[in-house]
C-alpha cells in the first residue's frame, strides 16, 4: 500500500546518514535562497559608482560579516557532505559512509573556524 | 497512485548525473570564490577597479559557468525535494513551472550583469 512520506521519518533519527541527508536538504534550500539574493544584489554593480559603494558599505558591516560566518558554515557543510554523497554514489563509499561523514565534517569544521577568523578580523568597527 | 509517476525513473537519471557533475564544478569554483572574494579581499574597493577586473573574457566565462551550474544545481535540488513530498500531479506541474520561471529570471538577471559590465567604459 502506498504510504505518504513524512518530511523526516522519526524511525530514522538514530542513523548518522539520515541526519546527513536531512541537513543536506535544509542547507541546500537555504543556499538556493541565498544564491537568488546574491545574483540580484550583484546586479547593482551595473548601476554605477554610487549604488555600488552603498551596497559594499552594507556588505562590510559587522552584521553582514556575521551572516557571512553562518553562510560559510552552511556552504562547508553542504560542500563536504556533498563530497561524501559523490564518493558514496561513484566510488563504493557506502561501505565507509559513516567514517567519511565524520572525517569530512571535521575538515569542514576546521575550515569554518579558519575562515570565520578571517571574516571577523576583516570587520572595521 | 504511484503508477502515475513511472516516467520519473527514467528522466531522473540524467538530472541526477548532472546534479553530481555540477556539484564537483561548484565545489572547486566556490572554494576559489570564497578564498579570493571573501578572505583575501577586504574592505571597500573602488567601483572602477572592480568593473575593470570583471571585464576579462576569461573571468566572464568562469562567471557564466558558475551561474549556470549553481542555478541548475539549486533548482534541481528543489525539484528533487518536491518529488519526495508532493504527489499531486497538478501541484507538481505548478511548482515545476514556477522553478523554470524563477530559473530563467535569475539566469536573465545574472547574464545581464555580465553583459552590462563588459560593455561599460571605465
Amino acid at each position: 500500500m502506498y504510504k505518504r512520506t513524512t518530511f523526516f521519518d522519526p524511525n530514522y533519527y538514530k542513523f548518522v546518514g539520515s541526519w546527513a541527508w536531512i541537513l543536506h536538504r535544509l542547507s541546500g534550500l537555504g543556499l538556493i535562497f541565498y544564491l537568488s539574493l546574491h545574483i540580484w544584489v550583484i546586479n547593482s554593480l551595473t548601476y554605477g559608482d554610487e549604488t555600488f559603494t552603498k551596497v559594499t558599505v552594507f556588505l562590510n558591516s559587522p552584521l553582514f560579516k556575521l551572516l557571512e560566518v553562518g553562510l560559510w558554515g552552511i556552504i562547508l557543510f553542504h560542500a563536504f557532505n556533498g563530497i561524501r554523497v559523490v564518493i558514496v554514489d561513484f566510488f563504493k563509499g557506502s561501505l565507509i559512509h559513516k567514517k567519511l561523514f565524520f572525517v569530512l565534517i571535521f575538515i569542514a569544521f576546521v575550515l569554518w573556524i579558519a575562515g570565520s577568523y578571517m571574516l571577523i578580523a576583516h570587520i572595521q568597527w | 497512485m504511484m503508477k502515475n509517476f513511472k516516467e520519473s525513473s527514467k528522466t531522473g537519471a540524467v538530472l541526477w548525473l548532472f546534479q553530481r557533475i555540477t556539484a564537483v564544478i561548484l565545489f572547486v569554483m566556490l572554494v576559489y570564490h570564497f578564498v579570493f572574494y571573501h578572505f583575501v579581499s577586504k574592505g571597500i574597493y573602488p567601483w572602477k577597479e572592480v568593473v575593470a577586473k570583471m571585464q576579462s573574457p576569461w573571468f566572464n566565462l568562469l562567471q557564466f559557468t558558475f551561474l549556470i551550474s549553481a542555478l541548475y544545481h539549486g533548482l534541481n535540488g528543489i525539484w528533487m525535494v518536491v518529488e519526495d513530498y508532493i504527489h499531486c500531479k497538478i501541484w507538481r506541474m505548478i511548482i515545476f513551472s514556477a522553478i523554470i520561471i524563477v530559473g530563467f529570471a535569475l539566469l536573465f538577471v545574472g547574464t545581464l550583469t555580465i553583459i552590462k559590465i563588459s560593455s561599460l567604459n571605465v
